[in-house]
């Protein structure tokens, strides 16, 4: 978002950065316009000026020994003056052409100028006086003819460059109103935009906010970019967090409830049972008791264990042990639960299917546990491999050290029919099972250990088939806080 | 009696050298800050103001004394103007200021060398080459244009032509003549057949001739004058003498200061020499030789 507004600020700037440049340079241009103009002008009144001159010269020369003859001091000074204005006239810029026509005329007016000097030094006979002064105002008359002609070609010039002049401030004018026009305009669009890109995902982040207050913490924000999608990505996390600390609480409500509830079945319901158990025991061997009585006994009897494991697993879930840390090597641990449950199994196998291990040890660093609990936790997830694979499978056993060199990561996997997808995320809550002898406890109170480790454990399908699951620990040294 | 006529020749010289009165001294005018510079038309009047203009600014700025130019119509005027328009100062041509000098009392300071190293000119009398002229008996019944009745090139030479060549009323002789102004526009009526006969100086004879060729082509000179000095400054006799001193230095040593030189060669001309009025000699013989009387002589054009 805020690169899209730096670039959008920069085309914005730049766009009118440039209508800027243009109006100044149209501008400038329409000023050296009107200065070339006010320029022309001058030299039209120049010329204008410079051809009264010459008249004005011409009547001098026709005044010349009549009564009302100027005196040469006068005439001088006419004859200077227009020759001061000619070279004036060279004092500006001229197109080759002009350059051309002004040299033509000055050349003119220096004969002039020489017909004159003559006419005013000259000391003759009359018919040679009056040869000299008509063949000097003959070339006076040319002179005239020649800077009327240059006044009427400066004329159609000016006309055309006024005319020039007038279209370019009139093309100024209409570009500077469509810039007043569209100026406001694409500002405003402009605005819209942003603050259209501003609001919407504060109004999309506001409503997810009431969602998440109503209690909809699998609400998720989507679709927003940039910066907001930063915001929406944490909001998320948020949510997502919101939903575990929640689910933390209910397990601790539920822990506390079950607590209560194993901690009433110890007090109301043990030392009943026990009793039943004894007197059970104790019948069954007496001799008036028939075998087939005996046998009932004995199914009590069994049945009374089978509760007070129960009820030992309610105990041990619902008040959980505090761990006893101690330098444990995982992987030696997990070998030898594997070799005792192995073990076990073959005593009390209950299907025909072969189970092979795989195990793949990686080289790990001692850290502080609770041996027990591990191996409690290991055996545990060896149990539910192997009721998974009921015809044989793999059981894969691996472990290594994740690359931050802090934390142990522990796969125990099988390659049975997996978890049903609906079903992965419950796994671990107390009391759900899929087995039919199952107490639905044992996943939750490995979790409950784990987590007491400071560990994480998650559960995933193999792409194979099978389940996966993933036990990370933490390296914890010697005499570190447990 | 011996001693008595000592002791009264004593008286006598005594008294004498009392009863001596010094002429009086010219009333002295205060520093002028203006100067008015005739100039004689030696050429095209307007070209000549330009030619001196630069000169007079360069004057200016070395003595702070403003120069103004006045040119005039004719060589005599000059004379005229000293009197009249309130003139301080004139470019003279040798005639005109052995003229002024008798007349009016002014006083040469300094005159230019030319390019060529020379500071004289001479006068030349000329004729078109196709026009068979080639002696004063040839011109008999021609046209013949004279610069001016003050110029030494442009009348005196013609009129001490006629008188060696025996001609005592040139106007009864010749067919005509006239005026014509100018010593450029002299060679150019000759050269264009508006007279057959004419009469300038050299100096000018060859500036004209540089730029048109058809001048030494077409022209032939008959006679010449004795050199005589060009057209120097002279100032009336009452200027200042400071600012005379001024002026005259300034001339002199101009073609030592790099500005002074651009001008020197826009004028055309090498350096300013110092001129004294014994240098005019050969113009009041040449006119003496023609029995002009200076002082009486009537130096306007008919």
């Amino acid at each position: 978002m805020k690169r899209k507004i730096v670039i959008a600020l920069a085309i914005y700037s730049v766009v009118f950065l440039l209508a800027g440049v243009y109006v100044i340079r149209t501008i400038q241009t329409a000023t050296t316009n009107l200065d070339r103009l006010i320029t022309l002008h001058q030299v039209e009144i120049l010329r204008e000026h410079y051809l009264l001159q010459i008249k004005r010269v011409q009547a001098d020369l026709t005044l010349i020994d009549t009564p009302h003859s100027r005196s040469f001091d006068i005439v001088v000074a006419h004859i200077l003056g227009m020759g001061r204005i000619i070279d004036t006239c060279f004092d500006c810029h001229h197109s080759p052409r002009g350059t051309e026509r002004l040299n033509a005329l000055k050349k003119q007016t220096e004969i002039y100028k020489d017909a004159l000097s003559r006419v005013l030094t000259l000391r003759a006979n009359a018919s040679r006086l009056a040869a000299e002064e008509a063949a000097a105002f003959g070339i006076g008359e040319e002179l005239i003819a020649q800077v009327r002609e240059m006044i009427a070609f400066t004329t159609s010039k000016l006309g055309e460059s006024t005319q020039k002049a007038m279209s370019e401030i009139e093309r100024t004018k209409y570009f500077l109103y469509g810039l007043v026009a569209l100026g406001p305009l694409v500002s405003a669009v402009l605005g819209f935009v942003f603050i259209l890109g501003l609001t919407r995902p504060v109004k999309v982040l506001v409503e997810s906010t009431r969602r998440l207050k109503s209690g909809d913490l699998d609400h998720r924000v989507v679709a927003l970019k940039d910066e907001f999608g930063e915001l929406a990505e944490a909001f998320n996390e948020m949510a997502g967090s919101l939903k575990e600390q929640l689910q933390k609480m209910q397990r601790t409500e539920q822990m506390v409830v079950v607590g209560e509830l194993a901690a009433g079945l110890a007090h109301e319901i043990k030392n009943p049972m026990a009793g039943i158990k004894v007197a059970m025991s104790v019948l069954s061997e007496e001799a008036y008791i028939s075998s087939e009585d005996k046998g009932v006994l004995r199914k009590v009897v069994a049945e009374i264990t089978q509760l007070e494991g129960l009820m030992k697993s309610f105990l041990n879930f619902a008040k959980p042990q505090k761990p006893r840390l101690e330098p444990v090597n995982v992987n030696q641990m997990l070998n030898t639960t594997l070799t005792f449950h192995l073990k076990h199994r073959a005593v009390g196998a209950d299907g025909p299917g072969k189970i092979e291990v795989v195990k793949e040890l990686g080289e790990l660093p001692p850290t502080m546990a609770d041996p027990t609990q591990l191996q409690q936790i290991f055996l545990n997830l060896f149990l539910n491999a192997l009721h998974a694979m009921p015809r044989g499978g793999e059981l894969g056993v691996r472990t290594c050290l994740e690359e931050d060199g802090k934390t142990i990561r522990i796969e125990v996997s099988d390659t049975g029919s997996g978890i049903r997808e609906d079903l992965i995320n419950k796994v671990f809550q107390p009391f759900f099972t899929t087995k039919t002898k199952g107490t639905g406890l044992g996943l939750a109170i490995s979790r409950q250990m784990i987590e007491q480790h400071d560990g994480a454990i998650a559960v995933a399908n193999r792409p194979g088939g099978g389940a996966l699951f993933t036990i990370l620990l933490p390296v914890k040294a010697e005499g570190a806080a447990a | 009696m011996f001693k008595r006529s000592i002791t009264a020749i004593v008286c006598l010289l005594a008294l004498l050298a009392c009863s001596r009165q010094e002429p009086p001294a010219p009333a002295r005018k205060p520093a002028a800050k203006k100067l008015l510079i005739g100039l004689i038309p030696e050429q095209n009047i307007f070209k000549q103001m330009e030619r001196y203009e630069p000169l007079m600014e360069y004057l200016y700025q070395k003595t702070g004394t403003k120069m103004k130019l006045k040119i005039l119509p004719r060589y005599g005027n000059i004379v005229d103007n000293f009197k009249s328009s309130g003139m301080d100062g004139a470019f003279f041509g040798s005639f005109t200021y052995t003229l002024a000098h008798a007349k009016v009392g002014v006083e040469v300071l300094a005159r230019p060398v030319a390019l060529d190293n020379t500071s004289t000119y001479h006068g030349l009398i000329f004729v078109r080459k196709d026009s068979h002229i080639r002696t004063a008996r040839g011109m008999k019944g021609k046209r013949f244009v004279f610069v001016d009745k003050a110029t030494t090139a442009g009348y005196l030479l013609p009129l001490e032509y006629f008188h060696k060549n025996g001609i005592s009323n040139y106007k009864g002789y010749l067919k005509e003549t006239y005026f014509a102004g100018t010593h450029e526009d002299a060679i150019y009526d000759v050269l264009n057949r508006k007279a057959d006969i004419g009469a300038a100086k050299n100096t000018v004879f060859q500036r004209l001739a540089k730029a048109d060729p058809r001048i030494m082509k077409e022209l032939v000179v008959l006679d010449r004058s004795p050199d005589v000095p060009e057209n120097a400054l002279a100032l009336r006799n009452d200027i200042d003498p400071s600012l005379r001193s001024r002026l005259k230095e300034t001339l002199l040593k101009m073609n030592l200061d790099p500005d002074g030189k651009k001008v020197l060669e826009q004028f055309g001309a090498l350096r300013f020499i110092e001129t004294r009025n014994e240098e005019y000699d050969t113009v009041v013989k040449y006119a003496g030789d023609i029995h002009l009387n200076l002082s009486t002589y009537d130096y306007k054009n008919d």
